[in-house]
C-alpha cells in the first residue's frame, strides 16, 4: 500500500521530461547540431563534476561557502530576531526607527560590495558584509510583524496568571510569534546562499561563486555547468531541510507552508 | 472618490501610508555623527558631504547620468520583456493542467539555480555586450512572475470559465475578459519578488564586466580608491530602489482598483 502510494506521488512525466530534456541535449551537442562552442553534453558536465570531485575542489568549495551561508544566517538571525523583538515590543522604538528600516531595506545587497571591498579587500570579512545586511531584513520584518500580531488577549493570559515580563515574552509571545520568524528564518537562508555565491564572485575569491567565475575564465564549461549545478542542489537541499526542521519544530507550520 | 486623476489619489494614498518621519532619526543622527565626526581626510569613512562632492564630480565628468541611464533602461527593458514572456508561459502553463506536471520538476530546479549563475553562462555564451545584460535580467526576473501566474492560472473560479463557455467566448476572448483579469493580482505579486531580485543581477552583471551602468561606475571609482565616490553612488542606488519599489506600489494600487482581486470562496 505504502510503495503503491510512492509509486503514484512520483511525478512520472515530469521525470521523463526531465530526462528527455537531458537526452536531447545531449544528443545535440554530440551529433553537432547545435554549434556552440561552449556548450557541453550533460554527459561532459556529469564527468567535469567527478574531475573536481577527485581533485577536491568541490569538497573544499562547497564547505568554505556552506560554512559562508552559516556563519551569515546566524549572524543575521541573531540581529534580527532580536532587533525585531525590541520593535516589535515597543512602540516608541518603532516610531522612532521605522522609517529609517524602509529606506534601507530595497537597498540591493550586492551594491553593498565595493563598499565593503573597499574597507576589507577581497577577504571573508566582505563575504559577510555583502551577506548579513540583505538577510537581516526578512529576518526583522517577520519577527517585527510576528510580535506586533501577538493577539491582546494573550498578553490579558500573562496578566492574568502574574508573569513578569521576561516570562510573557518568552512563554507567550516567542511561541506565538514563532511562524513569522521561522519564515522569515527561511527566506533568509535563501537568500543567504545567492548573496554568499554573488559575494564569491565580486568579493571573495573562494568557494562556489569563485568556482564559477574561475571556469568561466579559464574557459571550461563542463566544470563551470558543474559548479552551477552544485549550488541549485545545494539551494534545493536547504531549503528542504529548513522546511522538515520547521515542520519538526512547530506542527503548526505544516498549515502554514503558504507563508505570511 | 473616484476623483478625475486616480494616480494623484493613489499618490496621496501612498503617501499617507509612509511610517511617520520621527523614524528617520536613527539614520539622520548617523549620518549627522559621520559628518561631525570624521573632520580629516579619511580614505575609508568619508564624511557624507563628501559622497555629494564625489557624485558631483562623477556628474561634471559627463559619466554619471549615461550611466544611470543605462541601468534604467536595461532595468525597465528586462522587467518587461519578463513581465511578457512570464506571463504568456505561465498562462499556457497554468491553463494545461497536464503540461504544468510534465514541465513540474524541470521548471522547479531551473528556479532553484541562483540568478547570480546565470551571469558567468551569459558572458560565456554571448560575450560583453547590451545585449548579454538584458538576457540575464530577462533569465533572472522571470521565474517569479512565471511560476505564479501559472498557479493562479490554474485556479480561476471555474463558475467564470462556465461563465466563459455560456457566452461562447473564443479561446482569444476568454484569455482576455476571464483568465488574464483573474490572474493580475498573482502577476503583480511575482513583479513584486522580480523587482529586487531584477535590481540585485543588473548591478551584478555591471560589476563584474564594466558593461556601462552604475555597478561599473561604482566598481570603477572602488579600484581607483575614489571612497567617497563609492558611498555616493552606494546612497543613488538606495534612492534607486526606494523609487523603483514605491513607483510599482502606486501601479500596483492603480491595476488593482481597475481589477480587483477575486477569491476563491467569493459568490458572483
Amino acid at each position: 500500500m505504502a510503495k503503491g502510494r510512492l509509486i503514484a506521488r512520483i511525478n512520472w512525466p515530469g521525470t521523463a521530461v526531465l530526462v528527455f530534456v537531458a537526452l536531447a541535449w545531449e544528443a545535440i551537442v554530440r551529433s553537432g547540431l547545435l554549434d556552440y562552442e561552449y556548450l557541453p553534453a550533460p554527459s561532459a558536465i556529469a564527468r567535469g563534476w567527478g574531475e573536481l570531485a577527485r581533485e577536491g575542489l568541490l569538497a573544499s568549495d562547497i564547505a568554505h561557502t556552506l560554512s559562508a551561508v552559516a556563519i551569515g544566517w546566524t549572524a543575521a538571525m541573531v540581529l534580527g530576531v532580536s532587533l525585531g523583538f525590541l520593535l516589535g515590543l515597543s512602540a516608541t522604538a518603532r516610531r522612532y526607527s521605522l522609517a529609517s528600516i524602509e529606506i534601507l531595506r530595497p537597498m540591493p545587497g550586492v551594491a553593498f560590495a565595493p563598499v565593503a571591498l573597499l574597507l576589507f579587500g577581497f577577504s571573508l570579512k566582505t563575504e559577510m558584509v555583502v551577506t548579513i545586511l540583505p538577510v537581516l531584513w526578512p529576518v526583522l520584518v517577520n519577527t517585527m510583524g510576528g510580535v506586533t500580531s501577538v493577539h491582546q488577549r494573550l498578553h490579558d493570559v500573562g496578566r492574568t496568571f502574574r508573569l513578569s515580563r521576561r516570562d510573557t515574552i518568552l512563554r507567550i509571545v516567542l511561541p506565538a510569534a514563532m511562524p513569522p520568524i521561522v519564515a522569515g528564518a527561511r527566506i533568509g537562508l535563501g537568500l543567504a546562499l545567492v548573496l554568499a555565491v554573488i559575494a564569491e564572485m565580486v568579493g571573495n575569491p573562494a568557494g562556489l561563486g569563485y568556482g564559477i567565475v574561475r571556469e568561466q575564465q579559464a574557459l571550461r564549461p563542463d566544470l563551470m555547468f558543474a559548479y552551477i549545478v552544485t549550488v541549485g542542489l545545494i539551494g534545493i537541499a536547504l531549503n528542504a531541510g529548513m522546511l522538515a526542521l520547521a515542520e519538526a519544530l512547530l506542527p503548526s507550520f505544516r498549515q502554514l507552508r503558504g507563508e505570511p | 472618490m473616484r476623483s478625475a486623476r486616480p494616480w494623484l489619489h493613489y499618490v496621496r494614498l501612498g503617501v499617507a501610508a509612509l511610517p511617520s518621519a520621527r523614524g528617520l532619526l536613527p539614520l539622520v543622527v548617523l549620518l549627522g555623527a559621520w559628518q561631525l565626526l570624521q573632520t580629516g581626510r579619511s580614505a575609508y569613512f568619508p564624511p557624507p558631504s563628501d559622497w555629494w562632492n564625489g557624485l558631483m564630480l562623477l556628474s561634471k565628468s559627463g559619466r554619471l547620468y549615461p550611466a544611470l541611464l543605462a541601468t534604467t533602461i536595461t532595468l525597465l527593458l528586462g522587467l518587461a520583456l519578463a513581465v511578457a514572456i512570464g506571463t504568456a508561459a505561465g498562462l499556457f502553463i497554468g491553463v494545461f493542467p497536464r503540461f504544468r506536471r510534465a514541465a513540474g520538476p524541470l521548471l522547479e530546479f531551473l528556479r532553484a539555480v541562483p540568478p547570480p549563475a546565470i551571469v558567468p553562462v551569459a558572458i560565456l555564451f554571448m560575450g560583453y555586450d547590451e545585449r548579454m545584460k538584458l538576457t540575464v535580467v530577462v533569465l533572472a526576473a522571470i521565474w517569479p512572475i512565471l511560476l505564479n501566474t501559472a498557479s493562479a492560472a490554474e485556479r480561476v473560479h471555474p463558475l467564470l470559465l462556465d461563465v466563459a463557455r455560456s457566452f461562447r467566448l473564443s479561446a482569444l476572448d476568454r484569455m482576455r475578459l476571464i483568465v488574464l483579469p483573474s490572474v493580475l493580482p498573482a502577476i503583480l505579486l511575482g513583479i513584486r519578488v522580480a523587482l529586487p531580485v531584477a535590481i540585485v543581477v543588473t548591478l551584478l552583471v555591471e560589476i563584474l564586466t564594466s558593461i556601462e551602468g552604475i555597478g561599473a561606475l561604482m566598481i570603477g571609482a572602488q579600484r581607483n580608491f575614489q571612497s567617497s565616490q563609492v558611498y555616493g553612488l552606494l546612497v543613488l542606488i538606495g534612492l534607486f530602489g526606494l523609487l523603483v519599489n514605491n513607483v510599482f506600489a502606486v501601479v500596483e494600487a492603480i491595476l488593482l482598483r481597475r481589477w480587483p482581486p477575486k477569491t476563491q470562496g467569493e459568490n458572483f
